[in-house]
């Protein structure tokens, strides 16, 4: 699948009008976090998975490719990378810096 | 594939409503919050009502009791897989068009949801204008699809047409009771709910008294008896009701 170019901020102001999305990235960066610090495996994949869904169509794309990625391993049975879900996190943080 | 949300925006895609999509009943079944609102705004924007569910058993429920133009069905709910609703909406013989949606990329994930009986297929991420196509072309197939399945026992239904026939004799009927009679016959494996009946008849704004439906069943019986038609409308007390065949074994 070819990769999709950047929204601008107009396309995403379209996508996102009340900024609930915004909002559930912030949350779902902190449960990360949290649940990567506990090691609870089930609870970060629950969020992977919600991220690989709806991240790219809300036109965070870098968020939504790293997050596709994640979830093709786990539903493969892999277990997740540290490094890939830290690579995930940064992109959170990246996001929600110029959101 | 490049993000066009420019038909999210009133001058690119919402100037003139589809007729196949205005007041279309739509049935949103996916349980991630902003996916759902998401879907919501942009099929409203099309002129549909929509009803939303996050749990496939409500999605059961809902397509029960409702005569959905098109389900929205995301492969992984909470409660069941979207694969497993969607083999029970089959099994039950609802017909409504099936539009499902995932984030598995898989040709296998794509294959075994349109082998368990949906009609189309919707990769997440999505881009807005897809799942709006997407949309549209299925609410314009349905009426063509389900217009030549139209039949119980020697009466026949041509929705096209907006006619009845027993025996290919034109059956006169007022609009009404043409209407009642064809949401019988494409609900002929379930009773039909009252409220159902209401929805399908009147408008918003029309006046219905407690006894419209009785009414309008009463002079519908009489019509096909009158003409020979081998049906007769069963009422299930307190529920709605159903169509019944007088040939053995059918219904």
């Amino acid at each position: 699948m070819a990769r999709r170019p950047a929204p601008t901020p107009e396309e995403l102001r379209l996508l996102d009008p009340d900024r609930m999305f915004v909002e559930r990235l912030a949350a779902d960066r902190a449960a990360l976090a949290t649940s990567v610090a506990a090691g609870d495996a089930l609870r970060t994949r629950a969020i992977v998975h919600g991220l690989a869904g709806a991240a790219g169509t809300f036109g965070y794309t870098a968020i939504g490719d790293i997050a596709l990625e994640l979830d093709a391993a786990a539903a493969a049975g892999e277990n997740l990378s540290q490094k890939a879900i830290f690579s995930l996190l940064e992109a959170l943080e990246r996001s929600l810096k110029s959101a | 594939m490049p993000l066009d949300t420019r038909a999210t925006d009133a001058k690119a895609g919402r100037r003139e409503l589809p007729v196949s999509a205005s007041r279309s009943r739509i049935l949103v079944v996916e349980d991630d919050a902003n996916i759902a609102e998401l879907l919501t705004r942009e099929l409203r924007g099309l002129g549909c009502t929509v009803d939303g569910v996050r749990l496939g058993g409500d999605a059961l429920l809902a397509s029960r009791s409702t005569d959905y133009a098109l389900m929205i069905v995301d492969l992984g709910l909470p409660d069941m897989d979207g694969v497993e609703l969607v083999r029970e909406i089959r099994r039950r013989a609802i017909e409504v068009p099936i539009l499902m949606l995932t984030a598995r990329r898989r040709v296998e994930d794509r294959v075994v949801g349109l082998a368990s009986g949906a009609d189309d297929y919707l990769g997440k991420p999505f881009a807005v204008p897809e799942m709006r196509a997407r949309v549209l072309a299925l609410l314009r197939r349905p009426a063509r699809l389900r217009g030549e399945q139209l039949a119980v026992a020697n009466l026949a239904i041509d929705s096209e047409a907006l006619e009845a026939m027993v025996e290919g004799v034109g059956l006169a009927l007022p609009r009404k009771q043409y209407l009642l009679l064809e949401l019988l016959v494409r609900r002929k494996h379930h009773t039909t709910p009252k409220r159902m009946i209401e929805e399908a008849l009147y408008g918003f704004d029309d006046a219905v008294s407690a006894n419209s439906i009785e009414a309008q069943v009463s002079k519908l019986r009489r019509a096909l008896r009158l003409a020979g038609a081998a049906i007769t409308i069963e009422t299930r007390r307190g529920i709605g009701y159903r169509l019944s065949s007088r040939e053995a074994g059918a219904h």
